[in-house]
């Protein structure tokens, strides 16, 4: 089989504000396509960890390089999800996940095929015309999601996008991001508090150490999908993590 | 030993009229809550769950049915009952100590006298040492912390929780959920703890009464004592009634 | 970290930079030959010779704290009452809706609207001016506190109740300490309102105050006399302002500050 090429390098990242050192010494390489998930303690440094890797704030040392140069919004494409969902109110879900790819100035064509290609994997069909403000909270995740892919960024990187709903929720928005992932391909960058969510998702999983947090272990996790979160394998895997940063 | 009930409520319903029509939040609901058992109320999104917490609490009044406390009716706000909301619920202006103590305030004890209870339930949650702290200082997991207190302060018989844990992040959630049972064995007392986390339902619950999305009805009560304490989240028996409550569960995609 | 530093100090000088270069455009513009502006040194020396010569045999202090007076008063009693009421109108629906259409009748109508029929019936003197400082006062008050008292959040008054506090305990445990930042809001604006009805009604009928002195200098083209009332006028304000800023610190520990 070919290796796939590195789409994500990270060098010696180190980071502090002041005094107070969040990242140390980080090293690790994310491939074109995969999907990573990063896991820690609460409170060891997450969210400056994304922030790190789209340069929303500038290292402290080490670098961050994607295809090879510096990581930067401008030159790469980078698309970022939140735990809110950060649909435009004002446009239609159709507006909506078209208008990355607009902002980029992609022939009509092109826009017109990859809106119609994420409805359709997502289930929106009937949603097309309606404003995310008439839709749950997690249709709207779905349309913050599909926009995120339509634009085929470089990496996508989503910060516990599930964190406050429910588990059954969470499992259809898993399988859903899983499905669009397949489809697009697109190497994904996924954090989470949430250990179960974490296995279920990942091809790999890193799990950070508490400030000043670096890498403590990865974890490949080769389970067909989709994953039986009981199945012994399974169990196995998210127990070993649970042990790696359980702080309660 | 005889299973006292320490709750009953028989044949409630809520209806709530809006401008142009009504709706139904509540079909009908009835049950039966054991005293000091560590009873869950479990359903998606939005079902009325809160509703029905409210309802119980004296805050809101049902369209029909009747709530007993100790076999005798009741309405209203009663002070036997303690709530404990989600994080936003403590007062921003009030440092922690003041919060906790806030129940004995209303009933008219002295300062000294409250300021003990009050730092007697901040031990009891550990956060001895903040009691001069305002709200906004704190971590989500320690605001919750003094909700407890503050419940606990009041020295209720029966103990309503409204997804106290809905804000945190899943560990702290963890942390939170052995915390909770820890103060439940500490001082027993009835507790009824609504979620929509099947896993915590399971993780808490004596027992786990299902509910339907709107409108609202029973869809199965769970009896979950035969499952040891302390309880492990990947054990097989805890993943096969996670499984089997999950697939009775209505999905909402609120 | 030197480099913060640096920044820190840079932006603490700007106000003081602002104000220097408004006195020297000041200066300039002043300084030509047809100038109908006085030049700052004019206005010095003018202030010079009222401290020799007092209008009205009353000291600048004096003429201060007569319009101080007249504010802080009737500031007071707006505040009493706007508060009550916004908090009668705001917590209490038969009240609001017998009270508060009347009050949206009353609100837009200007406090020196009132400057007549007050002049009518409570003469020249003090009370008129008091009267129609706490005219102007109790809108912007009673505004704020109502505000204030309808987005409490309701799970703040709901906790409380199921903690047993009875309706007095929720207005003063509850509805007063979450309205506090409006209602002190509202202060800050009836302030600024108070100080333009004190000196427009000084400007009518009054004998000491900053803007007596203002209609003093207009009288005789005195212009240099306007003007150092005016400068007055603003510093006083903005020190009351400031002052009570300083109050809501203390009053509101609990409000996260946003730098």
């Amino acid at each position: 089989m070919n290796k796939s090429k590195i789409k994500v390098q990270v060098n010696d990242l180190c980071k502090s504000f002041g005094d107070l050192r969040v990242l140390q010494d980080c090293n690790f390489t994310v491939e074109d396509g995969e999907f990573l998930c990063v896991v820690g303690p609460t409170g060891c440094g997450k969210t400056t960890f994304l922030n790190l890797l789209c340069n929303l704030i500038e290292p402290t040392s080490g670098e961050v390089l994607i295809d090879g140069e510096r990581a930067s919004p401008q030159k790469h494409n980078l698309s970022f999800i939140f735990q809110e969902p950060s649909a435009f109110p004002w446009l239609t879900v159709e507006q909506n996940i078209e208008y990355g790819l607009k902002a980029k100035n992609h022939d009509k064509i092109y826009i017109k095929s990859q809106v119609n290609k994420v409805i359709e994997i997502m289930g929106l069909q009937e949603y097309r015309h309606s404003f995310p403000g008439e839709m749950s909270t997690s249709a709207e995740q779905k349309i913050v999601i599909g926009r995120a892919f339509a634009m085929n960024p470089d990496l996508l990187l989503m910060d516990e996008p599930y964190g406050q709903m429910d588990i059954k929720t969470r499992f259809y928005l898993e399988d859903e991001v899983v499905r669009i992932w397949k489809e697009f391909k697109r190497t994904v960058i996924f954090i989470t508090h949430n250990i179960e969510e974490a296995v279920y998702l990942a091809e790999r999983v890193l799990v950070l150490t508490d400030k000043p947090a670096h890498i403590k272990e990865e974890i490949l996790i080769n389970l067909p999908r989709p994953r039986d979160v009981t199945a012994p394998e399974f169990i196995g895997i998210r127990n070993h993590i649970t042990e790696l940063i359980k702080w309660w | 030993m005889e299973i006292r009930n320490k709750l009953e409520l028989r044949n409630i319903s809520k209806i709530f009229l809006t401008r142009k029509s009504y709706s139904v939040a509540i079909q009908q609901v009835d049950l039966e809550v054991r005293e000091n058992e560590f009873l869950v109320l479990l359903g998606p999104g939005q079902c009325g769950k809160t509703v029905l917490l409210n309802i119980v609490a004296g805050l809101l009044e049902q369209t029909t049915g009747e709530i007993c406390i100790d076999g005798a009716p009741y309405s209203g706000l009663n002070n036997q009952i303690g709530f404990i909301f989600q994080s936003i619920g403590i007062m921003p202006w009030l440092t922690v100590r003041d919060n906790v103590a806030i129940g004995p305030k209303f009933a008219g004890k002295n300062k000294k006298e409250r300021y003990e209870i009050a730092q007697k339930n901040i031990d009891l949650v550990r956060l001895t040492g903040f009691e001069k702290h305002f709200p906004r200082q704190l971590s989500g997991g320690m605001k919750q912390r003094v909700g407890i207190a503050r419940a606990y302060a009041n020295n209720p018989e029966i103990l309503l929780m409204d997804e106290p844990f809905g804000q945190l992040d899943a560990q702290t959630r963890y942390a939170m959920q052995d915390e909770i049972l820890r103060i439940w064995n500490e001082n027993k007392r009835t507790v009824i703890f609504v979620t929509n986390n099947i896993e915590e339902a399971v993780y808490l619950g004596d027992r786990i009464v299902l509910f339907s999305s709107r409108p609202m009805q029973v869809k199965g009560v769970y009896d979950l004592t035969s499952l040891e304490r302390p309880r492990d989240y990947t054990d097989e028996d805890f993943l096969e009634i996670r499984q089997k409550i999950s697939d009775n569960m209505d999905l909402v995609l609120e | 970290m030197k480099g913060r530093k640096r920044k820190d100090i840079l932006l603490n000088l700007l106000p003081l930079v602002s104000i220097l270069l408004f006195i020297l455009a000041w200066l300039v513009v002043s300084g030509g030959e047809s100038s109908l502006i006085p030049t700052p040194t004019a206005v010095f020396e003018r202030y010079l010779k009222l401290l020799e010569k007092p209008i009205s045999k009353t000291s600048i202090p004096g003429h201060i704290w007569a319009s101080l007076k007249r504010v802080l008063l009737g500031l007071l009693y707006g505040s009493v009452f706007g508060i009550s009421f916004g908090l009668l109108i705001g917590w209490n629906k038969t009240c609001n809706r017998i009270f508060k259409p009347l009050f949206e009748l009353i609100r837009p109508i200007p406090a020196l609207a009132w400057i007549p029929l007050m002049t009518l019936w409570l003469g020249i003197g003090e009370t008129s001016k008091v009267a129609l400082v706490f005219l102007g006062t109790i809108m912007p008050i009673t505004v704020n506190t109502y505000t204030g008292v309808r987005l409490i959040p309701k799970i703040n008054i709901d906790a409380a109740r199921v903690f047993g506090a009875n309706n007095v305990q929720i207005i003063t445990d509850i509805v007063l300490p979450s309205s506090l930042s409006a209602i002190i809001a509202g202060v800050k604006t009836a302030l600024g309102t108070a100080w333009m009805v004190v000196l427009a009604a000084e400007m009518i009928s009054a004998k000491t105050g900053l803007g007596f002195m203002i209609i003093r200098g207009t009288d005789v083209l005195d212009l240099p006399l306007v003007i150092f009332a005016m400068i007055l006028i603003g510093v006083i304000g903005a020190c009351i302002s400031s002052l009570l800023t300083i109050v809501e610190r203390k009053l509101c520990p609990w409000k996260s500050e946003i730098n």
